[in-house]
């Protein structure tokens, strides 16, 4: 098991140049791809916050959301949650196809598969930064202004490539077992939104039994929008929410090793499995 | 002893499992793709490899290369093995420039040596103005010089070919024989895979003949090529009912019947 963990952690810290030109220049191709290029990478979630919020900014007329005594609009507020789930979501998709879209290369030459979760975070990682400097300017319109608790998004964005990458790295090893996976997860993905309270508040949940609202906070994904949410609008620190912090890392070390076994196990054997 | 050479192959053999014709999945075909193959490669041999169709010529290749693992025997190699895989890892919405640089990184080349190499490649390449263009709009002779050169650049030890040369045109083969009989100077072992006769002739020292997955012959150039001209000879003058038989007996030796298939889960922890 240290010998995988050992193994995949070696492999990706040799190759650091390599994931990032990989990301690099996947993310050029991206762009030349359509006349616009750049433009649909703040494009494409502008358009779809812009959904979310018709569809319950409006229609269902949620009204401004409050949480331990701070009143923020809702736009705003769900805003910052998509804006994760906006990284984690293309992170979890495309990772899951990460080993099997370069069968190509895999097959062709000696290559270090363990890398190419990690290059399907770090492109996504580009987007997400785009996102953040047009959230920023919003906020800033919006009259939400920037506090020293905003540099903890960093901590929060760590958070979501370590658990990005190690999802990615168990997927995307089972996809090559079997392409259903990546169907499965595709299939999920939609469930995945609506069960994460990213478009509703946890506090909806009151009327639940007790347990429904754990399994919620359990969600990693849960922690991290948590997380920016408390950046940006509540100040209460990284501590504060120490029980998620737990069951967040648990989880994700849990992929982690699991998925570096996996890769470890097959390091030699993905290209009989095509 | 041991290190003058280059490769030892040690009974080495290779599955592959066969999908059954009625939709049992509890029992499975196995087949092998090479079975149970010897050989000495010596440091500094350009060795080709002959083989028809179907022989298990790719597979040996890719068994090499390092990046598949063989079920049976085993593999030593001395120093570093490449595979020169022309056309993989180029990507045709960016330029000859990026793609260079993409391919470089791809292959574990670091930044430096990536600089010192673009030149070379350009050179090599001929692409000329068409650096800043696209590769989709790249002939295809372009593209394999461009994916062929910075191949070369990875400098390793034991290089294998397989059917590189058969996608350009005569003076393209030429251009990369050429280029590979300087590394053949340079002492680097070399394994060719090809189809061509000529060329196999022209540039090895050695031939090995794989047929139906099993090594055939192993020797003096001449010698092989010319069993092998031979073989390809009277198999075409067969009618087709005998080169049906012939292949059916080949494809027989290969097969090992009744394996139990593994599940999804059993492949997860087994």
């Amino acid at each position: 098991m240290f010998k995988s963990i050992k193994y995949v952690l070696h492999e990706n810290v040799t190759n650091l140049f390599r994931i990032y030109s990989i990301a690099k220049y996947e993310l050029l191709a991206d762009m030349r791809d359509s006349k616009l290029g750049l433009f649909w990478n703040f494009a494409h979630p502008l358009i779809q916050v812009l959904t979310y919020w018709f569809a319950f900014g409006i229609v269902f007329n949620r009204k401004a959301v409050t949480s331990y005594g701070v009143t923020i609009p809702y736009i705003f507020w769900m805003m910052g949650g998509m804006v994760v789930w906006f990284f984690i979501s293309p992170c979890i998709t495309n990772g899951c196809n990460a080993v099997f879209s370069k069968v190509n290369v895999i097959t062709k030459m000696k290559f270090p598969v363990s890398i190419l979760p990690a290059t399907v975070v770090l492109k996504e990682l580009f987007n997400h930064f785009c996102l953040l400097v047009i959230l920023f300017c919003i906020f800033l319109i919006g009259g939400i202004y920037p506090n020293i608790h905003w540099f903890g998004i960093f901590y929060y964005m760590l958070c979501a490539i370590i658990f990005a990458i190690s999802l990615s790295m168990t997927t995307s090893v089972l996809n090559m077992l079997a392409r259903d996976t990546r169907k499965l997860v595709l299939a999920c993905m939609r469930l995945l939104l609506y069960l994460t309270p990213i478009l509703w508040d946890i506090k909806q949940l009151k009327h639940m039994p007790a347990v429904v609202g754990y399994i919620m906070k359990a969600n990693p994904i849960y922690y991290v929008v948590q997380g920016y949410r408390d950046c940006f609008f509540y100040h209460k620190g990284i501590l504060f929410y120490h029980n998620s912090m737990i069951a967040f890392w648990i989880i994700t070390i849990i992929l982690f090793v699991f998925g570096s076994c996996m890769m470890y196990k097959f390091k030699h054997k993905f290209i009989d499995l095509i | 002893m041991e290190k003058e050479y280059a490769i030892e192959f040690r009974h080495v053999s290779k599955i592959y499992s066969l999908k059954s014709k009625n939709k049992e999945h509890a029992i499975n075909k196995r087949f092998y793709a090479l079975k149970d193959i010897n050989f000495k490669i010596p440091k500094g041999e350009v060795v080709g490899i002959l083989g028809t169709n179907g022989s298990g010529k790719s597979t040996m290749s890719i068994i090499l290369a390092g990046i598949s693992e063989v079920d049976e025997g085993e593999m030593i190699v001395n120093g570093e093995q490449a595979l020169i895989a022309i056309n993989t890892g180029l990507n045709p919405q960016l330029t000859g420039l990026e793609n260079i640089e993409l391919k470089g990184a791809l292959l574990g080349l670091s930044k430096k040596r990536i600089k010192e190499i673009t030149e070379g490649v350009i050179e090599f390449a001929e692409i000329g103005d068409f650096l800043y263009q696209p590769v989709k709009k790249y002939s295809s002779g372009m593209k394999s010089r461009l994916g062929f050169s910075i191949n070369l650049c990875l400098d390793p030890d034991i290089l294998i070919v397989d059917e590189a040369l058969s996608v350009g045109d005569k003076g393209f083969a030429q251009k990369c024989i050429n280029k590979m009989k300087e590394l053949k100077a340079t002492g680097k072992t070399i394994v060719f895979i090809s189809h061509s006769l000529p060329q196999v002739r022209g540039f090895c020292d050695t031939a090995m003949w794989i047929e139906g997955g099993m090594l055939k012959e192993y020797g003096n150039i001449e010698e092989v090529c010319d069993h092998y001209a031979e073989y390809v000879d009277y198999y075409n003058a067969l009618d087709n009912k005998a080169k049906k038989k012939e292949r059916d007996e080949k494809f027989n030796k290969r097969i090992i019947p009744n394996v139990k298939k593994k599940g999804f889960f059993d492949r997860i922890f087994g």
